[in-house]
């Protein structure tokens, strides 16, 4: 793909990181991903299942145009992409310069596995002699010190855990590939100086670290050391602080400045560990305390040893950096430990059940009771541990929880066919998301997932049967308790360990939880430009919103990119045309690497030459001992030299591995690379010969793999991928915050950008609200964002101006918009983006509409705003949350009115401290940080009463005054409210007429709110490419969160209108006139929406950018009038057979 | 709101009656054509025939035990686009259930068209029928209605029904506009006339039909008929299966088959317009045949026969409204008909379909539902 000048660095290649910089390449910016651990996907690699599908689907956010610049597989497995560059076991180091232009040094640890040449056959393995708790599964396994991050990942290298591997060297002289060098005589190369006047110190020393292989000298003064170190270059210098003559701290003094890169470690008696400390602050880098023992001594050493080895850092020029440096959890072992975590083998943390539930799991799915392997017959999962905790210091809802334990139960039910109970104990019930409290609803009434309000305090485990016993209080104070086989423990989120060290490197500030602080109304700005953040970094959050930010944060990374000149294009290699091959008659050459001996030994290699080459179309078949090699490829390269045949089939192992070796060995003879394949056969013959298959067998099965390979480039046709022209333009419907901050965006990249709005200015939601529950001005930001549109020069608004229609598709939209005076006008754009608002739902509940008393929240918000209401006349104020909200038909929560309740109660306790305020809610929505406002709305003596669905509070109201009666669950009576005020949270509409979506090809769910293709995946886009949606028309949303939405979307335009052109990928589908009957069964079967009926010419057309190549229409045209590019019939039949053979 | 009422039967003769019925329908203002059978002037032959002449009905002759072919095909020829006139045609039960199938492929549209539909008394294999009017002559048809409504269907002068009109759960048109009834009515003296929609009633009016209500005897007439075929079609399917319970057995079954592939063209619901069976994809290269034949020593050619089948089974089993025409169709005595039958019925059962019924129900593999199929898709296991 065409490729820019502009690069950015992604910093951790979580979910978040994988969108960022996916978002970025696909704009055609170059990006470096790194991640500090071994592989990518973050903790999303030992999630299996996700809400609310209950799968997976992150192959999802796969590239849609120009899809073959990606790999097109499970993206849990791996991630490819030509403009990613992605570098694992990398840390960040520093970060200097300005936005636009900053230097960043990245810190690798050390491989001791080339990930080329490891093969994944796992002999290592058995050899390894260490063995340790496995992360992957959250300590509930074990592996050995050579081992597999995460068991599913492609390519899969094995990697060495150096901090505990022993160097025994065990594994490398198993490995069959010689992939593995323990770097152990490079230890020779690290030279130690070793200096104190004790003899036997200096011997013991001396001897001890020469066993390990290192280079050790002695001197026994001051004076001796200095003179030796200008004699020869040392690593690494032990000093001894007290000598005679010339003291360790003198030596330090003295040498520090003329050897920068020595380190030092100043060797110490217990008594002068003080003086020790002040040599730290001179320069040296540690101390030891004498007398030492090679156990302390020897990993030290090590570690500096290695630490050297890793410090040999790069230095990358980025424009921009992404920082998604993800979350840490809360350790409930740590403080009171109530809950016997730890002690009682079946008292997990949510993250360990995840693993227990998944296939890959210690226990491979089967949901047992540790310890005696029973049947799990009762779960209890306990929510909040170590969340909204104030004695933990955590005035904080961690978000996600109450949905991930919904789903756990329902997941662990589906799995145990239904033989399971589920209980989650809970405070408030936290289904502020799209969809989740109709998921939390169908949990309990459907599948009988138990919630119960109680605070669980203590879990004892029965002695004589090992159950648990979990003593609580329940909502009327009754203490209770009940026994379960397993306790899930919810646990909460915690900034990340070295989120100092990130912060402080990365020059931006933290707020006073220790999680990264973002800017006023945005979700991803920290304090430093140029650096965005994504994921939960910024506070732990769904895939979704994850998702969303991640997006948001590449937009403006993007826009840094774009101001520094990064959308320059670059220049690309200079391409060598293939030779037209394809009408001559395929002569294929066929090579087959033996993996040394390994093959000949399993197979019967002239029994598969017969067999080959009875075809005619077969050139030849060669045997190479490993292909992999430099040398074997030379080979290959030699043979293919000398027969020059037209088509090259490898047989092998790990395809992907040959990627880019094909491309080049295809550009230099002039082949076209689709017209060389690799098959993979070591996987499989592999396995049968330890299943001890006979000869025969695999001999078969090896031959029928080279055959399906030969018949597949019997029948290739390798063709440009065809593309489709882009109308660089975009259009957005909405002039609210969320439509102005997606025009700007785009805007800002250089496109013109129609705004259209149908009221008479510009602001939507924001015209009306005057503060924030964290005390950021509305007016400021609608005041400084609409002068910005309309002095833009690329953004043309049209207010008072209405869609009529629409017609076309991603790439080339014709809208008619018709203004005030009926003009009607037609816009040429590429894509849309539907920012159509919403707002308060009007309401005839509780009496409303029969008092002057008794009003919504946003017109409390404008009474008070323009003083007719005066706060310290009022002595009472009662507010009802969830006014016909979390109930069919409106049967979702509105995200935004519990935050809007504090935010009001609190003021008006500023204004007037002494009003009675009472706040009739069902669960406090108040999710992540917001929490801290309900605690101190507590603390202000804001009443907090609790009803219940199935008894909403009664209201009786005159002109002047309200009585509210409403069951208090913990006293169990009904209680009367006297008020000045009734406050009713009716909650949020969209204001997205079915007809305008289904006009771009969108459509709205059953709460008229945009229809994502994906709610976690793809969650601002529609099914439809180049229809995208923000703001409140999409979901219920806070400001900032909207403008999140926004930015996301316009990010999700910029991949489509940075390019002239749209590239198709390889693998299309396309008609055959002649045969097509015309039943327009593809157009129902194509999931994308890329068929239409040509009504003029009778033919059914595909739209090649927005085809992916599912094949979905070839299945289902009984006479291949559609065809899949790539996946003939011929060849799928030639192919079947040859399988079956 | 539908209208029942009596075509007058004169002297016993039921078709001169039919043909007078028809002849009012084309006189119409509505109906510019007719699509009916007819006794062939040149031959003793019963076909299809387009009529736009009213004085051209004569030889009108639905109850001919005579089934030539599917005329579904023939209506979604004149209806695959705008004709810009409306005809009326006149098919069997089963035929209306092809042209729904082949309307939800696209293949004909309803707009335009009138259905007349007639109680079907079945028809015999063509073969059969040639030496049936070659016997009777004339009064064949006669002969043959009379029987059948006499309860001597199995075995009428020495010539038995096609077995698929005797496994035929559906011997009453749905989805027509108008119905003919035979069963339960004295035919002697009338026959019954009903619309079935809004069109239909329609039509009526404008002929101003003798109303009357339908005869108490005819649901049970019905009842009885279904029952009786119904207790042979499953008697069929226990035969059928257990003939075809393996692959050794269906090969053994279709091992007549010469690749004439007769049975797809008379199909009604094979609607391609070139089947891949005659397309490059089956034009295998020579050495092809020769690396089979290494493989196991013996082939039988030609080669791809069960393939054929199972394939067109894989298209078309959920669209098959069972008319027989494959088997009336196959040179070599293949059952295809109890085949495709047996296998329609799983197959439609599974997606719980049922073809011909409704012209709402959107056809099987058009849409994707995630939780379908769990053991075949392999989510939720």
């Amino acid at each position: 793909m065409a490729r820019k000048i502009g690069k950015a660095l992604v910093v951790g290649a979580g979910i978040a990181g994988i969108r960022a910089a996916l978002d970025l390449a696909e704009s055609g910016y170059g990006v470096i991903l790194i991640d500090k651990s071994p592989h990518i996907g973050g903790i999303l690699s030992q999630l299996d299942y996700q809400f609310p599908t209950d799968h997976c689907g992150m192959c999802k956010m796969l590239p849609l145009v120009d899809r073959d610049a990606s790999s097109q597989y499970c993206l849990r497995k791996g991630l490819f992409h030509e403009n990613i560059d992605i570098t694992l076991s990398t840390e960040l180091v520093s970060i200097k310069g300005e936005p636009g232009q900053f230097q960043v040094m990245l810190k690798e640890h050390p491989n001791w596995v080339t990930s080329d040449l490891c093969t994944g056959c796992g002999e290592c393995v058995d050899a390894c002699p260490i063995e340790v708790p496995d992360e992957f599964n959250s300590g509930l396994g074990t592996r050995k010190a050579i081992y597999l991050p995460i068991p599913h990942a492609i390519p899969n290298p094995y990697v060495i855990d150096y901090t505990v591997c022993t160097r025994c060297g065990a594994c490398e002289e198993m490995c069959p590939t010689g992939a593995i060098k323990i770097p152990e005589k490079a230890r020779g190369d690290f030279r130690i100086l070793v200096v104190d006047d004790e003899l036997i110190v200096r011997d013991s020393l001396k001897e001890w670290l020469a066993e390990e292989g290192f280079a050790v000298d002695m001197a026994a003064s001051g004076q001796e050391a200095i003179e030796q170190l200008s004699q020869q270059t040392y690593q690494l210098m032990l000093l001894d602080l007290k000598m005679p003559e010339m003291d360790g701290v003198e030596v330090l003094q003295k040498t520090i400045d003329e050897f920068p890169d020595l380190d030092v470690v100043m060797m110490t008696a217990y008594a002068t560990v003080e003086t020790a400390v002040e040599a730290m602050k001179i320069g040296a880098l540690d101390y030891l305390v004498k007398p030492f023992d090679p156990e302390t001594l020897i990993p030290m050493v090590k570690r500096l040893y290695q630490e050297r080895a890793a410090s040999e850092g790069r230095q990358i020029e980025v424009g921009a950096v992404v920082l998604c440096g993800g979350t840490a959890f809360f350790d409930p072992a740590s403080g009171k430990n109530t809950f016997g975590y730890g002690i009682f083998p079946n008292v997990v943390t949510h993250l360990e059940f995840e693993r227990l539930l998944s296939g890959t799991g210690p226990y491979h799915g089967q949901l047992v009771r540790l310890g005696d392997g029973q049947a799990l017959q009762k779960i209890a999962w306990i929510q909040c541990v170590g969340s909204r905790d104030l004695q933990l210091e955590a005035d904080y809802c961690s978000n996600i929880c109450c949905m991930a334990a919904i789903k756990q139960a329902l997941v662990a039910k589906q799995k145990a066919r239904g033989n399971l109970d589920t209980t989650i104990f809970y405070m408030d019930m936290r289904t502020f998301g799209k969809s989740f409290e109709r998921y939390r609803q169908q949990a309990e009434a459907k599948h009988g997932v138990r919630l119960k309000r109680a605070r669980i305090h203590t879990v004892d485990r029965h002695a004589a049967c090992g159950d648990l016993i979990l003593r609580g209080v329940d909502l009327a104070g009754q203490s209770s308790e009940e026994r379960f086989d397993m306790v899930v423990l919810t646990v909460g989120q915690r900034p990340i360990g070295g989120a100092n060290d990130l912060s402080e490197l990365a020059g931006i500030e933290l707020n006073s939880l220790g999680f990264a602080q973002t800017e006023a109304f945005s979700l991803t700005r920290s304090s430093r430009s140029g650096i965005e953040l994504g994921g939960s970094f910024t506070g732990l959050k769904d895939i979704s919103d994850s998702v969303v930010q991640a997006s948001a944060a590449a937009l403006n990374a993007s826009r840094i990119l774009h101001a520094a000149g990064g959308s320059l294009a670059l220049k690309s290699s200079s391409f060598i045309p293939s030779t037209d091959v394809l009408r001559e008659v395929p002569r294929i050459l066929v090579i087959v690497c033996t993996c040394g001996v390994r093959l000949p030994a399993a197979v019967d290699t002239q029994k598969v030459i017969e067999q080959l080459t009875a075809d005619p179309l077969v050139d030849g078949v060669d045997f190479v001992e490993q292909t992999c090699t430099a040398a074997g490829w030379e080979h290959l390269e030699k043979r293919v030299a000398e027969s020059k045949p037209n088509r090259i089939l490898i047989g092998s192992c790990l395809p992907y591995v040959y990627k880019r070796k094909i491309k080049d060995l295809g550009q230099r003879i002039g082949l076209n690379p689709s017209l060389i394949d690799v098959v993979d056969l070591a996987s499989e013959y592999q396995k049968h010969v330890l299943e001890k298959e006979p000869k025969e067998f695999i001999t078969q099965n090896v031959t029928s793999k080279l055959e399906m390979g030969i018949a597949r480039l019997k029948w290739i046709e390798p063709s440009a991928p065809p593309d489709i022209p882009v109308i660089q333009r975009a259009l957005v419907i909405g002039g609210g915050v969320a439509g102005m901050t997606a025009a700007l965006a785009i805007a800002d990249h250089g496109f013109q950008v129609d705004l259209v709005e149908q009221n008479d200015r510009l602001g939507g939601n924001l015209n009306w609200l005057e503060r924030t529950l964290d005390g950021h001005q509305p007016t400021e930001l609608l005041q400084q964002t609409r002068t910005s549109v309309e002095k833009h020069p690329q953004i043309q608004v049209h207010t008072q101006t209405r869609v009529v229609r629409s017609t076309g598709e991603v790439g080339h939209f014709q809208t008619t918009i018709t203004d005030a005076q009926n003009t009607e006008q037609t816009l040429d754009h590429a894509v849309t983006i539907l920012a159509t608002g919403g707002r308060e739902a009007a309401t005839s509940a509780y009496g409303y509409g029969t008092s002057p008393v008794i009003v919504t929240q946003k017109e409390l918000e404008e009474k008070l705003s323009n003083q007719p209401l005066d706060a310290t006349q009022l002595h009472s104020i009662a507010m009802i949350q969830c006014v016909d909200s979390r109930e069919e038909p409106r049967n979702y929560c509105s995200r935004v009115c519990c935050a809007n309740a504090l935010k009001h109660a609190l003021h008006l306790k500023e204004i007037n401290p002494d009003i009675q305020i009472y706040i009739l809610y069902r669960d406090m929505m108040t999710y992540g940080f917001d929490e801290s406002y309900y605690t101190r709305a507590r603390k202000a003596n804001v009443i907090f009463i609790q009803y219940q669905f199935t008894e909403k509070p009664q209201v009786m109201a005159n002109q002047e005054s309200v009585r509210v009666t409403v069951i208090d669950s913990i006293i169990n009576r009904p209680i009367q409210i006297e008020a000045d005020l009734l406050v009713l949270a009716t909650g949020i509409i969209p204001n997205l007429p079915t007809q305008l979506a289904e006009t771009f090809g969108a459509s709205v769910d059953e709460d008229g709110f945009f229809q994502e293709a994906d709610s976690k995946w793809r969650p601002v886009d529609s099914l439809k490419e180049g229809v995208f949606a923000c703001g409140l028309a999409h979901s219920p949303r806070n400001i900032a969160e909207s403008i999140t939405t926004a930015e996301a979307a316009a990010q999700r335009t910029l991949r489509i209108l940075g390019h002239e052109r749209l590239s198709a990928g390889k693998v299309v589908a396309n008609v055959h006139h002649s045969l097509c009957s015309l039943c327009e069964r593809c157009i129902d079967a194509c999931p994308y929406r890329a068929r239409s009926i040509d009504m003029d010419q009778d033919r059914v057309l595909v739209n090649p950018a927005m085809c992916q190549g599912c094949g979905s229409c070839a299945a289902i045209c009984p006479n291949g009038a559609s065809v899949l590019e790539g996946f003939l019939e011929q060849q799928m039949l030639e192919m079947i057979d040859a399988a079956i053979g | 709101m539908s209208i029942t009422g009596k075509i007058e039967v004169q002297d016993k003769d039921i078709l001169g009656a039919l043909g007078a019925f028809f002849k009012r329908v084309l006189e119409t203002d509505d109906i510019n054509a007719i699509l009916v059978p007819q006794h062939l002037s040149m031959k003793n032959m019963v076909m299809p025939t387009l009529v736009t002449d009213p004085e051209q009905l004569n030889g009108v002759d639905p109850l001919a035990p005579a089934f030539p072919m599917n005329a579904a095909k023939i209506v979604s020829r004149l209806t695959r686009k705008q004709m810009g006139s409306k005809i009326a045609v006149v098919l069997r039960p089963c035929e209306i259930r092809a042209f729904v199938e082949l309307v939800k492929l696209k293949q004909g549209q309803m707009d335009e068209v009138m259905l007349i539909g007639m109680d079907c008394l079945g028809a015999f294999q063509n073969k059969d029928y040639l030496q049936y009017v070659d016997r009777h002559g004339d009064k064949s048809t006669e002969r043959f209605y009379q029987d059948v409504l006499d309860g001597k269907q199995a075995d009428i002068e020495g010539a038995t029904l096609a077995s698929a009109c005797m496994s035929c759960e559906n011997p009453v048109p749905t989805n027509a506009d108008i119905l003919i009834g035979l069963f339960g009515v004295e035919i002697a003296d009338y026959l019954l006339v009903q619309s079935q929609s809004k069109r239909g009633t329609n039509l009526l009016n404008q002929m101003h039909m003798t109303e009357i209500p339908e005869p108490a005897s005819r649901q049970d007439a019905i009842t009885a008929i279904v029952a009786q075929r119904i207790a042979c079609r499953d008697e069929m399917f226990v035969r059928t299966r257990a003939a075809t319970d393996s692959l050794e057995k269906m090969t053994a079954y279709l091992a007549n088959c010469v690749n004439c592939y007769n049975c797809r063209v008379a199909c009604p619901v094979c609607y391609c317009k070139e089947c891949v069976f005659v397309t490059d994809v089956f034009n295998h290269d020579p050495s092809q045949y020769l690396r089979w034949a290494n493989r196991k020593g013996v082939i039988k050619m030609p080669t791809d026969t069960l393939f054929f089948h199972l394939t067109r089974l894989a298209h078309m089993s959920t669209a098959c409204v069972g008319c027989g025409q494959c088997s009336n169709a196959c040179p070599n005595g293949i059952p295809v008909m109890e085949l495709f039958r047996t296998i329609s019925q799983s197959t439609q059962r599974a997606f719980e379909y049922e073809a011909g019924k409704s012209i709402q129900q959107e056809p099987p593999l058009s849409v994707f539902y995630e939780d379908e199929f769990p053991e075949v898709v392999g989510i939720n296991s």
